[in-house]
């Protein structure tokens, strides 16, 4: 399950750390063939230190997971004091890169972690290298809280569109924030600020296999169960332009929720506690939500839900309780406008899916693609719930939806 | 139809299991021979196939029909010599045929050199080479397989004064992989053809090559590593185009550790899916082949299920329950002859009772589900068995060419063939044979031809996903193969009665279906149920021509 901690840094690395210790602040760029986005975000890390942090000592930190682009060559040319590591991935994950764009991602944050520890930095950012709507301000508003506010970890909170990251808000957030006990809004967020004083504590401990997608959420998770100091920062809206990144929803789907039910196998010291809700303080802001998406098709969304019914009904028996399943397909017969998904019900059958996991009932890749079509018909009910009504009213159902979670837990540790 | 060949070729080839002995006898003595197989390359090459898999080839005294070898450098002196192999390779590769033998990788003849010079005693510098014992009580959980013929797994030498350890027949003890030098032994044998330009092996048997106390002696992680060791070794030395399919016969949990995450082998038998086509067939049920997929898992990108319907072997039923077996005795092995070990010795056409629409119905699930199909020699024209043969005779004999004297297949005296040619009224070579087969067009062989070049035209039966529809209609099986943007829709009639069935294809609203066998467009796929009507045992095989699918308005920022 865990690999071990604290390895000793490539001796490339060591020789160019000699001329650059000490800095207060290490970003890191995690990359992987992001040649066309990577000066975009060098340059906002070059202005946001220039603006804001005049005369600190900085270092840029590429990890990189074998690029064939021109992506390390650029990296090089905002002319910031640099540390370029090369970091293993799985080959699967180089053919089919996973939704955060990182091949192999855990071993590139432990990586960037130990390069931090040894420059001595106050503060490791660790950002996205194709996230394109970066700005000056996301180092400031990430690095100032670990800076100069006893903050451990800050995570963002982007500026969505209420039905931007509907995985995140009605699967990932609410399920996150009821097992760690503190909502998130974006638990699988690649960009964060940690402190020194938690990647000391990190340091210590064993880490989860580095080619799995969990690492992020393990850290958070950690963060948190340690009773580190845990924020959120506004950042303004999250723009991803990746041609890597995989994009098809039931691999995200897999990925993500794989990732979170692999942590609490793993893990169940980090969620096995009552779940309590304290809402993060967020620094910053808020900026104003971005216009409207593309068209979104909710009746579609329930056609794929009402066809998982019939075709993936073997796998969902099987893994639902009895009498989740029986709520589940009562909920055929609904007509499409007032097609609705009760946030109880939603909880208990996002628990079931990970007590099947946990046991095995089916094998995890079944499992986690067959979760799509019921994914699909929650998003719909939230769509046709909240469409003609404002953002805040989106903003309160999810706020119920998460509040489920957190009442649920309970079912959810008595099946485990 | 030029195709590129990308180092996963094996992901899109279809597979003709040849053995030289049966195929073509180029020298008149009886027994089949390179020199003959030569000769028929441009048969095998007509019919569509794309790899063939000749069965052990090498020295032997033949007690188990070549899977005893006595040397695994040479060729039997009845097929011809290294030279004349070397010839076939060439031939085949020049016609764009790939090739890969049997190996076996877990025993030797009793008469190999290796084993003779074990026998001498502890002082041998092959003492080591297999596994001894001075007592026959160790491994005991390991189950005999043959359970027919051997009654243990240990046998008594005389010579050497110890019991060795054998999991098949007695005159096949099993070399010891736990000794480095086998390993390496066997290396170099697998360098030697390869340095030939093999194409790949057929791995015989290698769940059994470590043994370890108190366990089944069965995919221990010892075995495992072994197996990777030799595919990186042949990765590394021979550029990653090389092929290794596994024989694992076991459940499929089983046997999904043998493709590793895709460091071990490329290709492995789909054992437990073979017997559940037939019982479906047999039940006109098509949950038996929708519930073992559910059970089925997945496998690394880079991996490949070899499909099969019949091989040399028994039909084997060690994969199905005692229920499932027992009824398909029942169904298919009425006579005690036709039993064999866990399993039915017939050949496809008999089993099917010679009815030419369900023989096509199993070929065409064979090309239609995931993985790469392998054909069986005689069966893509419909050659029966012969139950009177011994042990699994009775599917090897010799290939049906024309109605000449040995079918075709040897000048020799009829006494002199190796087995007899099947001469029943019904499957006997003057009813079923090639030369009247490539001149009717309606013929097995032929739709054989049309079916494998229809299947040329994807790459999505070889690499796409399957989705099951789940009809009211049980005795219809339908599916989905999906790669990228294309989609091929699969409806199968498991009945001998025609039958209606009604498919949600709502998810392709807008598509045109395009049946591929005879490219008739049918009507377009709307909102409502799709209606299909099939005649007994019919099938459609439909490419969806996608106009564009509409998107849910979320996938792109659902994270």
């Amino acid at each position: 399950m865990t690999a071990e901690s604290a390895a000793a840094l490539p001796p490339d690395v060591e020789r160019q750390l000699e001329s650059l210790i000490p800095a207060d602040i290490a970003v890191s760029v995690p990359t992987y063939n992001n040649a066309a986005t990577i000066s975009k975000v060098v340059e906002a890390v070059r202005a946001g230190l220039e603006k804001h942090f005049e005369g600190v000592p900085a270092v840029l930190i590429n990890t990189d997971a074998g690029s064939s682009d021109a992506t390390t060559e650029r990296l090089g040319e905002a002319g910031l004091p640099l540390v370029r590591a090369i970091h293993p991935a799985p080959p699967g994950q180089l053919a089919t890169v996973p939704f955060h764009g990182v091949p192999g991602r855990g071993a590139s944050i432990q990586l960037s972690l130990g390069v931090a520890r040894r420059l001595r930095a106050k503060a490791l950012v660790v950002l996205e290298a194709d996230a394109v709507s970066i700005d000056h301000e996301w180092l400031e508003r990430l690095a100032r809280p670990v800076l100069e506010r006893g903050a451990d970890l800050v995570l963002p909170v982007h500026a969505r569109h209420r039905y931007d990251g509907t995985m995140t808000n009605l699967v990932l957030a609410p399920l996150v924030g009821a097992l760690f006990g503190r909502r998130l809004h974006h638990p699988f967020a690649g960009a964060r600020a940690m402190s020194a004083r938690l990647l000391d504590h990190l340091a210590e401990l064993p880490w989860p296999l580095p080619g799995r997608g969990e690492t992020d959420l393990w850290v958070t998770g950690t963060a948190i169960a340690a009773d580190f100091a845990v924020r959120e920062a506004r950042l303004g809206p999250w723009r991803v332009e990746s041609n890597t990144r995989v994009t098809d929803l039931p691999t995200m789907v897999a990925q993500t929720l794989g990732a979170v039910f692999a942590l609490m196998d793993g893990y169940e010291d980090l969620w096995h506690r009552p779940a309590a809700s304290v809402p993060m303080p967020a620094e910053g802001a808020a900026p104003p939500p971005p216009g409207v998406p593309g068209r979104i098709d909710p009746e579609r969304m329930l056609d794929a839900f009402r066809r998982g019914l019939s075709d993936l009904g073997t796998i969902w028996e099987q893994v639902l309780a009895p009498e989740t399943w029986g709520d589940v397909l009562s909920l055929e017969s609904e007509e499409p406008a007032r097609f609705r998904f009760p946030d109880e019900l939603w909880a208990r059958a996002v628990y079931d899916f990970a007590v099947g996991h946990h046991h095995h009932v089916v094998y995890h890749d079944h499992l986690l693609r067959s979760f799509v079509p019921l994914y699909l018909g929650r998003t719909a009910a939230f769509v046709l719930a909240t469409r003609a009504r404002d953002a805040e009213a989106a903003e309160a159902a999810l706020d119920t939806t998460a509040a489920a979670f957190e009442e649920q837990k309970p079912y959810l540790v008595d099946r485990w | 139809m030029a195709r590129p060949a990308p180092r996963d070729w094996y992901k899109d080839a279809v597979f003709y299991e040849v053995h030289v002995k049966a195929f073509m006898d180029g020298n008149g003595d009886g027994v089949g021979d390179f020199a003959g197989l030569i000769e028929r390359l441009d048969y095998v090459q007509e019919l569509g196939v794309d790899c063939l898999w000749i069965l052990p080839m090498y020295p032997s005294p033949l007690r188990d029909d070549g899977y005893d070898i006595a040397d695994f450098y040479g060729i039997h002196p009845s097929y011809g010599t290294v030279q004349d192999f070397q010839k076939f390779l060439d031939a085949a590769h020049a016609r764009g045929l790939r090739v890969i033998a049997d190996l076996v990788m877990n025993h030797t003849s009793d008469q190999h050199p290796w084993f003779q010079a074990s026998r001498s005693g502890p002082t041998s510098t092959f003492a080591d080479y297999y596994v001894w014992s001075p007592t026959d009580h160790r491994f005991r959980d390991a189950r005999v397989i043959f359970v027919d013929t051997e009654k243990s797994n240990w046998t008594l030498d005389p010579a050497r004064g110890e019991y060795y350890w054998h999991r098949f027949f007695s005159h096949q003890p099993d070399l010891n992989y736990d000794n480095p030098a086998v390993r390496r032994s066997m290396l170099d044998v697998m360098r030697f053809w390869l340095d030939r330009g093999l194409d790949g092996f057929r791995c015989d048997a290698v769940p059994y090559l470590v043994e370890r106390e108190g366990t089944n002696c069965e995919n221990l992680p010892e075995t495992h590593a072994i197996l990777k060791e030799f595919r990186a070794v042949i990765d590394r030395e021979y550029g990653g185009a090389r092929v290794l399919l596994a024989e694992a016969n076991q459940w499929p949990e089983d046997v999904r550790p043998y493709f590793g995450d895709g460091d071990e082998f490329h290709m492995a038998f789909n054992f437990p899916l073979m017997p559940r086509l037939y019982l479906g067939l047999r039940l006109e049920d098509s949950r038996p082949i929708t519930d073992i997929f559910t059970q089925m898992p997945p496998i690394p990108s880079a991996c490949q299920w070899g499909l099969f319907l019949r091989n040399h072997d028994e039909l084997t039923l060690e994969m199905v329950t005692n229920e499932e077996r027992a009824f398909m005795y029942y169904a298919y092995a009425y006579e005690r002859d036709m039993k064999l070990n866990l399993g039915i010795r017939r050949r496809l056409a008999p089993l099917m009772d010679g009815d030419r629409r369900r023989v096509e119905l199993l070929n065409c699930l064979l090309l239609t589900l995931p993985g790469s199909p392998i054909i069986y020699y005689g069966d893509e024209i419909g050659m029966g068995d012969n139950v009177a043969l011994g042990d699994r005779d009775g599917v090897r004999t010799p290939m049906q060419w024309s109605r000449d004297r040995n079918a075709g297949f040897s000048r020799s005296d009829a006494d002199r063939l190796y087995l007899p040619v099947i001469a029943d009224p019904v499957y006997g070579y003057e009813a079923v044979n090639v030369a009247a087969q490539a001149r009717q067009p309606s013929s097995l062989l032929n739709v054989m031809r049309r079916l494998l070049a229809a299947r040329r035209t994807s790459p999505v039966f070889g690499r796409g996903t399957i989705e099951f529809l789940r009809p009211r209609n049980s005795r219809v099986l339908a599916y989905f193969r999906r790669l990228e943007d294309e989609a091929l829709l699969i409806v199968v009639n498991l009945s001998a009665a025609p039958q209606p069935v009604e498919l949600d294809l709502a998810a392709f609203a807008g598509a045109v279906p395009t049946e591929m066998l005879g490219g008739t467009t049918f009507p377009p796929i709307g909102k409502g149920p799709y209606f299909l009507s099939l005649g007994p045992h019919g099938f459609y095989w439909f490419r969806l021509e996608l106009q564009g699918d509409r998107p849910y308005g979320i996938e792109r920022t659902a994270i």
